[in-house]
């Protein structure tokens, strides 16, 4: 037996089995290896109800959970939503070899698979080991959790030298933050090293992840297409090659690609997404109804479903004129999101229901609903979505309004700026008056920029301040504007001495600019004038 | 394969991983432990066999340390057979490879397993470098094979043998093929030595 002096007393563990029996053996068997804290249920609702309470250090999690949706579905759900860290551990228990990786998507792969059957030995084993590769990979994750992309390449880098059983893991780590952090080249030559080594799919697919990002669109589709003919299984491949084709406009493509994922593996539901969208953007809304209809049957109940998919049913069943079906679609939804992204994102689909079926009156007070929200903090896409509606409801003013305030706020996200030209290009706008729009957008709020950095220099600071803290809250996602703002109330703070509102509004724009950037320069200039705050005792 | 067989086979394997932990729970049933871990590796095997025979049969070739595999393999058999010595030499192993482990940890389990069963009383595990290949050796000091497994794994599923069905072997042998390099791949043999039994899985 293993001895019994080790931290494992302290180790938060969550099982989550949906059989009685094997519940029970689990945590005998982890009880009787030195486990104490030890958290066991039966479905993903309790789970997420555990995890909001508490930090575990281990989830296991049967692949099989009875219910709708299935462990592989759950994890993607707990690593979109940032719901565990990266020093959550988690693995998979299934019973069949065959299910495991084929279902693996490549930024959501659990940390180990457990086949069953295994004996408590095996299983402590198991979670020694992976305890071991956790604390040795520990700043590395503790720097993904950051999203600071530089320091996981850094600390990879450290890894890397030791040349030991974990450098291939910190090679492939190491790949994936240069891609997230941008650098392009940089990943380029590391895959390609890596393809020297040993030609493995996942490799392969950095590679052309790279070359996508280098621009090289048409090379980094090739590519895809080679990992997806060569390894049927390694579904990374065909959801890249999709969004490939999807961004160069070949969405008849990207849709076939998906299918035929779909064929391998059923997949999470962010692929039914993509799906389902493209499905209704090319006009087959048959298929879209099909597909999501059928996800969310499964997913009845489950908490990995969002007002989105609902959206994309209904708007399927709008365009084949089955109005009195969507608007079904959406009652039920509107049973189940509550918060405001959703709202706007179901008022605006209604909107359009209610449109078709010829109540315009219906039509105006759901577009009135969306509009009203403050659109600074959604999303840019259900924003987009909303001025598409006011489009279609004929209020130009208002959905150039919105639009605009999506290119402000979003002024280097080439990704939004196309979503917005698809809106306008599906408003009949041409591509010339599009990207006019666009670069008058952009150029509009460098100018208002420059305006509030010159009045603070030239020490009107209450006027710089009023102008980019109005345009700060208008657009919180522009992290100039809001960096600008935290500094100019730190500027007047030092020189003006400490107040309190002041003080607290500065702090705020500034942990703003630290969520979204944390190593973003400006933030040195903003503390070098905190410093000098002399903040009243008491 | 039929969704039906898939399912059941399913059912069976998880209501064998309950019963593996129940008895292991009980601390004196080590004979039957061993029986419900040995049903249910069958059943996968069973299960993959159907898989190869169908072309579905497919590797996830990745990084993975050999230590691991067989260390974790040794642990597992030392719970079932107590009274043998089983122990791992990988000094001459690099310290990654490339192989899918799942694939690699079931034909070992089968060659460990059969290792135990005929063993006097010592069981090696090891792996090492030979020129551009990778080996994987299972080594007991029993009597040895019977003379018509000698050599190659088989091509096709054999008939029972008094060391089994050789529904293993032959999986071994085509998880094995399924690692290929550059028009390298993998093979089992198997010998007698003057020791004993070897079992050798190399990968290129």
């Amino acid at each position: 037996m293993m001895a019994v002096v080790n931290p494992l007393s302290n180790t938060k563990v969550l099982v989550i089995d949906d059989q009685a029996g094997m519940r029970t053996q689990l945590q005998m068997s982890l009880t009787h290896s030195g486990f104490e804290k030890l958290h066991v249920v039966s479905c993903i609702k309790d789970a997420l109800a555990k995890l909001q309470g508490e930090h575990y250090d281990i989830i296991l999690c049967d692949y099989f959970l009875g219910e709708s949706t299935n462990g592989q579905q759950f994890l993607e759900y707990l690593r979109t939503k940032d719901l565990i860290g990266r020093n959550t551990l988690f693995v998979m228990i299934t019973a069949e070899r065959t299910y495991e990786k084929v279902v693996t998507a490549a930024e959501c792969a659990p940390d180990d698979y457990l086949l069953k059957p295994f004996t408590a030995e095996q299983l402590n084993q198991r979670l020694q080991k992976l305890m071991e590769r956790q604390t040795h990979f520990a700043l590395v994750d503790k720097a993904t959790d950051a999203k600071d992309w530089k320091r996981v390449v850094a600390e990879c880098d450290r890894l890397i030298t030791e040349k030991d059983k974990y450098f291939i893991e910190a090679c492939k780590i190491k790949g994936a933050a240069l891609i997230k952090g941008g650098l392009a080249d940089e990943a380029e030559a590391h895959y390609r090293q890596m393809l020297e080594l040993r030609p493995l799919p996942w490799a392969k697919l950095g590679l052309a992840r790279a070359l996508g990002l280098k621009g090289e669109k048409e090379a980094a589709a090739r590519m895809a297409r080679e990992v997806v003919t060569e390894h049927g299984s390694f579904m990374g491949a065909y959801d890249f090659l999709g969004g490939v084709l999807a961004e160069a406009g070949d969405k008849d493509g990207a849709l076939e690609v998906l299918q035929a994922a779909r064929q391998v593996s059923p997949g999470t539901l962010t692929r039914i997404r993509n799906v389902a969208e493209l499905a209704v953007d090319t006009g087959k809304n048959e298929i879209a109804e099909q597909v999501m209809g059928e996800a969310l049957t499964r997913h009845k109940y489950s908490p990995v479903r969002e007002a989105q998919d609902y959206a994309i049913l209904s708007r399927a069943l709008t365009e084949q004129g089955k109005s009195d079906k969507a608007l079904g679609v959406l009652k039920e939804a509107k049973g189940s999101f509550k918060d405001a992204a959703s709202n706007v994102i179901l008022a605006t689909v209604e909107c359009l229901a209610h449109r078709k079926a010829g109540n315009l009156e219906l039509a105006e007070a759901a577009l009135a609903q969306a509009l009203a929200a403050d659109h600074g903090n959604l999303p840019a896409a259900v924003s987009a979505a909303v001025a598409d509606a006011c489009f279609a409801l004929g209020k130009e003013d208002r959905a150039n309004d919105l639009l605009k305030q999506v290119i402000q706020n979003n002024p280097d996200d080439t990704k939004v700026h196309d979503k917005v030209s698809a809106v306008l290009a599906s408003a009949g706008k041409d591509a010339d008056e599009a990207q006019a729009m666009i670069a008058a957008s952009a150029s509009e709020i460098i100018a208002l920029n420059n305006e509030g950095v010159r009045k603070a220099q030239a020490g009107e600071l209450p006027e710089a301040i009023m102008l980019l803290c109005d345009a700060a809250d208008r657009l919180p996602n522009n992290i100039q504007i809001v960096s600008n703002a935290s500094l100019a109330l730190a500027l007047d703070l030092a020189r003006n001495g400490y107040n309190a509102v002041k003080f607290k509004e500065c702090l705020r724009y500034r942990q703003q600019v630290v969520d979204k950037t944390p190593d973003y320069p400006k933030l040195a200039q903003i503390d070098s004038m905190l410093i000098k705050v002399q903040k009243p005792h008491g | 394969m039929d969704n039906l067989v898939a399912a059941v086979i399913h059912d069976v394997k998880n209501q064998l991983a309950e019963l593996a932990l129940r008895l292991e729970r009980k601390g004196d049933a080590l004979q039957e432990t061993r029986i419900a871990m040995d049903a249910s590796r069958r059943l996968t095997e069973l299960l993959l066999t159907y898989r190869q025979q169908s072309g579905q049969l497919r590797a996830n070739i990745d990084s993975a340390n050999p230590d691991d595999l067989l260390q974790e393999l040794a642990v597992e058999y030392r719970g079932l057979f107590p009274d043998l010595r089983i122990t791992v030499d990988t000094g001459a192993a690099p310290v990654f490879a490339f192989y899918d482990e799942a694939l690699l940890r079931l034909a070992l389990a089968n060659a460990v397993y059969n290792a135990c069963r005929f063993a006097k009383g010592a069981v090696t595990l090891s792996a090492y470098n030979d020129g551009e290949f990778m080996v994987f050796e299972v080594a007991d000091d029993g009597a040895g094979f019977p003379d018509p497994l000698l050599g190659a794994a088989p091509a096709a599923p054999a008939a029972a043998s008094s060391r089994g069905t050789g529904l293993g072997l032959f999986l071994a042998g085509r998880i094995a093929e399924l690692h290929a390099v550059e028009g390298r791949c993998g093979s089992v043999m198997l010998d007698n030595r003057p020791d004993g039994a070897h079992f050798r899985l190399r990968l290129p």
